[in-house]
This record gives C-alpha cells, sequence and structure tokens, in this order.
C-alpha cells in the first residue's frame, strides 16, 4: 500500500489510500445489500460519496440555509432544554417552585432519557439539512456548466 | 517582568490539561520573572469544594495567592443552564449564568485583580470557560493575555457572548494552529497579536519500560490513557473496539488507563485500570503497541504527544480538527472519522509494525523539533517581549 522504502511515511498518503480501499468495500457491500444499479459505476458512487462526505464531515452544521429560511428559524430546532414560566402573577412563583423542586427532581430520569434521544435527532436533523444544501450547490453548479456549455441562444 | 498567571485551580497534585500547563509555563517563567500565581482554594474540579487554605503560598519555586470559593457547583442547576446555552437560543444573562454556575465562584479574585491588577506587566489568564477567565479579564483587559485551550465545543458554539469577550485581551497564546483558527472564527473583529506556543515535554526517561510487580498487563494492547467518559469519545471508543473483535485478525487488548466516569464494558479485550501512577504509566507508554485519541474536543492533546515522546504511533478521531491537524504535521498518527476507518487504521498499524514504529518515530523527532521547553519558552518570551506594554500605550 505504500513505498517502504521512503525515508518518511506520509500520513496523508496513506490516509488516501485506506479511504480508497474502503470506498471499494463499501460499495460493494451496498450492492450486495440490494442497493441502486448506478453504484455498479465506481465513479458514480465516490461522487455520491464525495457530495454526502462534504455534508456531513466539512460543513459547520450551525451554518445551515434552511433554518434561516423558514418564517421563525426556532422552529427547526428541538427544544431540548427546560424553561420554567407562569403568566399568573401570584400563584406562578408557587407553580415554578413546584415544578422546579418537586416535579423536575421525580422526573429527572425520564428528562435526562429524552434528552439523549433528542440530542441524536437534532444531530441528524441537522446533518439531513446540510446534505439538502450540498445537493442544493451541487445542482445550482451543474445548471451553469450546463448553461455556458450550451452557449448563447 | 512582573506577571501574574489566572487559573481556576493550581496545585503540584493537580493533573489537568490546563492546570498542567499553566504551571509548566509558571516555573520556566519564574526563572526570569516576578510571577504569582492567582487561583482558588479548590482542588476538586466538579465540585469546586475548598480544600487548600486561602492566602500565601508556595508550590515549588512558584508563589501563590488563593481566593476561596463561595459556592459548590450545584451539578444540576449547571447541566440545565448547559442545555440551554448548548442549544444556542441562551439570551446573554443567561450564558453570563453559565460561566457563574460553572465556576469556581471567588469575587475575591476579582476584586484583587480591580485593587492591584495594573501593578503588574501582564496577567496572563488560561481557559475562557472559567469564572476568574471570563469575569476577571475585562478587567484588565489592556495587559490580559489569554490562553483559551479552546475546543470545537458546544459551549463557543452557542456562546455567542464569546464574540465580544475575544475581542478584549491584549494577546494571545495558542496550544496549535487549528485553535487559533477557532478563535478568530468566534471573534468579529482580528484578534490582537497571537502566537501557537504549544506545550513542552521533557524526553522519556529511558529505563521505564517495565511495569510494576503484581501488575500484569496481557500483550500486545492498545492504549487509551485519560478520563474514561462519555465527553473524551470513550463510549465511542468501546463501541468501535468490540465491534471490530469478532473480524479482528489479531488478538489485540483494550488497555484503559484513567479514572472512569462511565460504565466498562465486561469483556475479556477490554481492561480497565483506573488511575494509573507515573511509574505505570511511563511502562504502558513504552509497551503499547499504539495509543487511541478518541476525543472529538480538544485544543491540544497532550497524551498524544506523550506517546509521540515514547516513539508510539497512534490512532486519533479525525473528527477533531485538532487531532487531525497533529496527525497530519507529526507525520505520527492515522486517523478515523467512522467505524470503517477505525477498524482499518487499528488493523493497519498492528498488521504492519515496521510502518507503525516509523510513525512513532516521525512523532518523536516532531516532539523534538517543536515541544521541548526551550523551544515553547523562546517563543513565549520573544511574544511578550513584542506586546506592546499598556503602559506604553496610547
Amino acid at each position: 500500500m505504500t513505498d517502504r522504502n521512503a525515508s518518511a511515511v506520509s500520513v496523508e498518503r496513506l490516509m488516501h489510500e485506506i479511504a480508497d480501499d474502503l470506498r471499494g468495500e463499501r460499495r460493494e457491500r451496498a450492492l450486495a445489500r440490494g442497493g441502486p444499479a448506478e453504484y455498479r459505476d465506481p465513479e458514480i458512487f465516490a461522487a455520491v460519496e464525495g457530495v454526502l462526505r462534504r455534508a456531513v464531515e466539512s460543513r459547520d452544521l450551525d451554518a445551515s440555509l434552511i433554518p434561516a429560511l423558514l418564517e421563525d428559524e426556532e422552529d427547526s430546532r428541538l427544544q431540548t432544554h427546560l424553561r420554567f414560566s407562569s403568566h399568573r402573577p401570584l400563584t406562578g412563583p408557587v407553580i415554578i417552585f413546584i415544578k422546579r423542586r418537586i416535579l423536575l427532581p421525580v422526573m429527572r430520569w425520564l428528562y435526562e432519557y429524552s434528552l439523549e434521544n433528542f440530542r441524536r435527532q437534532q444531530q441528524v436533523n441537522r446533518i439531513l439539512f446540510a446534505c439538502l444544501e450540498e445537493l442544493a450547490i451541487e445542482n445550482a453548479r451543474l445548471q451553469r456548466l450546463v448553461k455556458e456549455q450550451s452557449g448563447p441562444r | 517582568m512582573k506577571l501574574a498567571c489566572v487559573i481556576h485551580r493550581f496545585g503540584a497534585d493537580i493533573a489537568g490539561g490546563s492546570e498542567g500547563h499553566c504551571r509548566g509555563v509558571a516555573e520556566r517563567l519564574a526563572e526570569h520573572h516576578d510571577i504569582t500565581i492567582l487561583t482558588t482554594c479548590a482542588r476538586n474540579h466538579i465540585t469546586w469544594q475548598n480544600e487548600y487554605p486561602a492566602g500565601l503560598s508556595k508550590v515549588g519555586p512558584v508563589p501563590v495567592r488563593r481566593f476561596p470559593v463561595v459556592r459548590t457547583r450545584s451539578l444540576h442547576q449547571f447541566a440545565e443552564i448547559s442545555e440551554l446555552v448548548f442549544s444556542g437560543a441562551a439570551s446573554e444573562p443567561e450564558q453570563e449564568r453559565w460561566f457563574r454556575e460553572n465556576g469556581p465562584e471567588t469575587p475575591g479574585l476579582l476584586e484583587f485583580l480591580e485593587r492591584h491588577g495594573a501593578e503588574y506587566d501582564w496577567i496572563l489568564f488560561w481557559s475562557f470557560r472559567y469564572y476568574e477567565t471570563f469575569f476577571g479579564l475585562p478587567l484588565v483587559a489592556d495587559r490580559a493575555v489569554l490562553v483559551p485551550t479552546a475546543e470545537e465545543d458546544p459551549l463557543i458554539r452557542g456562546a455567542g457572548i464569546l464574540g465580544r469577550f475575544f475581542t478584549l485581551p491584549a494577546g494571545f497564546l495558542f496550544l496549535t494552529p487549528e485553535e487559533q483558527a477557532l478563535v478568530a472564527v468566534r471573534s468579529p473583529r482580528p484578534l490582537a497579536p497571537s502566537c501557537v506556543i504549544g506545550s513542552g515535554l521533557e524526553p522519556a526517561r529511558p529505563g521505564s519500560a517495565a511495569f510494576p510487580a503484581g501488575l500484569e498487563i496481557p500483550t500486545p494492547f492498545v492504549l487509551y490513557l485519560g478520563r474514561v467518559d462519555p465527553n473524551k469519545g470513550c463510549e465511542t471508543l468501546f463501541r468501535h473496539f468490540l465491534r471490530h473483535q469478532p473480524t479482528a485478525k489479531r488478538s489485540v487488548s483494550l488497555v484503559m488507563a484513567g479514572p472512569a466516569n462511565m460504565p466498562i464494558p465486561d469483556h475479556p479485550s477490554v481492561r480497565c485500570l483506573g488511575f494509573v501512577g507515573e511509574a505505570v504509566r511511563e511502562a504502558l507508554l513504552s509497551n503499547a503497541s499504539l495509543l487511541i485519541v478518541p476525543s472529538r474536543y480538544e485544543s491540544l492533546s497532550i497524551v498524544l504527544l506523550e506517546a509521540w515522546n515514547h516513539g508510539v504511533p497512534a490512532l486519533v478521531n479525525g473528527r477533531c480538527s485538532v487531532l487531525k491537524g497533529q496527525a497530519i504535521r507529526a507525520n505520527g498518527a492515522l486517523y478515523y472519522e467512522n467505524f470503517d476507518e477505525f477498524a482499518r487504521g487499528l488493523g493497519y498499524l498492528l498488521d504492519h509494525p515496521d510502518l507503525a514504529r516509523q510513525l512513532g518515530q516521525q512523532g518523536l523527532a516532531y516532539v523534538n523539533s517543536e515541544y521541548r521547553w526551550p523551544q515553547v519558552m523562546q517563543k513565549l518570551e520573544l511574544f511578550l517581549g513584542s506586546l506592546s506594554h499598556p503602559g506604553h500605550r496610547r
């Protein structure tokens, strides 16, 4: 896999070789499990993996465009934290006290169990947003390329 | 120069990364400068309980002035405010509350900075996430040099208030170029002058390879060194390692050396030693086939440098840009970003011992050229000398 006689081993080169090998194995696994027939073409598979990898590994998941296009960005976020509040001026503080000091300690196990799953769902959502955006970017690039190649009408 | 170092806890028996870095730097600065450590009476980084006596004392060659912590940390309140801040939805007062809840809350130290800060030429602050630095640095910003020890963690993403904070110091000392880039991106203005100094290591002691009598370690073994904690990536490490076991070409054990904050899988290939002393640590590093660093959040992995210091190669989490950067710059470690890469990287290093040894030697050469104390201190002294002193600024 690498030139043993070279005086220095390059980690980047080694990692490229490992990544290429693994890509081939992943493609074979996907086909064996009944994955899309397009994956018979190694170039197509590499291109698909490249787009998805860019979304998962290289993008800042906090900088997605989709939440900014929603009416209220907050709607796209799972609210994992607890906020105790009440609109009742007199009984409100008592209700908050009961929620915080009695109900929350009793229910904490359930809160913590749900929290981990909410976190995972939030992460999946963020990755899906990034994948969609990466595909939209790829599409925009291709559209521009097609337009340039078809020339002025 | 008259210097002060501000740190959340300090002591010869405290092993944390930023605390160790501060001690290493301070002890060497004390050889040429008038230096004082300003810190708390806390030893435990979870509770912040006062354990050291308040007032002046000495740790090695360094004078230390300690201030009492006014309250221990409420873990539930801290968890609640963390969830809010990390979600990115917290208001500025809520973000400030996070730093108060994180502690260790020592108003006496802030009063001291207000009264006596101007007596120092430079005040070095370690770790922006703690009370002393977050609330203390703004009081003496014109002479403050920040060692952020920043990681790509949910705090730096979620606390927008940090942008303004990063515009305050007169200078920055970073541990890696990745940390420098991370802080620069979060700051709304170009950063104050900065320097990547890294951290120093003493050369590994020869003859430290034998395990103490009575301690039997299965060989070959791969080593994890540090706190065994989900936040350090240990949950994923266990999952990857145990998933890899049935198909692995050769038998290898995973040895975990560090206090455990999570359940350890009951498996014959996993051995957890708990906290280990210096002699065992040295022997483990000398005998390991490779070191695994699974953490996603690092500002500099000292343990990776220690492995290279012993000529041991490593397999690191490539999703942490600092670890990936260190691996590539040193040509001393492979990295993984998913299970397939973990299994292949582990198998590759075990199946190619010559190549693994060469990676370890390249790591050692990198440590020799970049991470010895004389080089680190030379960079630091040059940097402090180049900063425009607050008394001379217009």
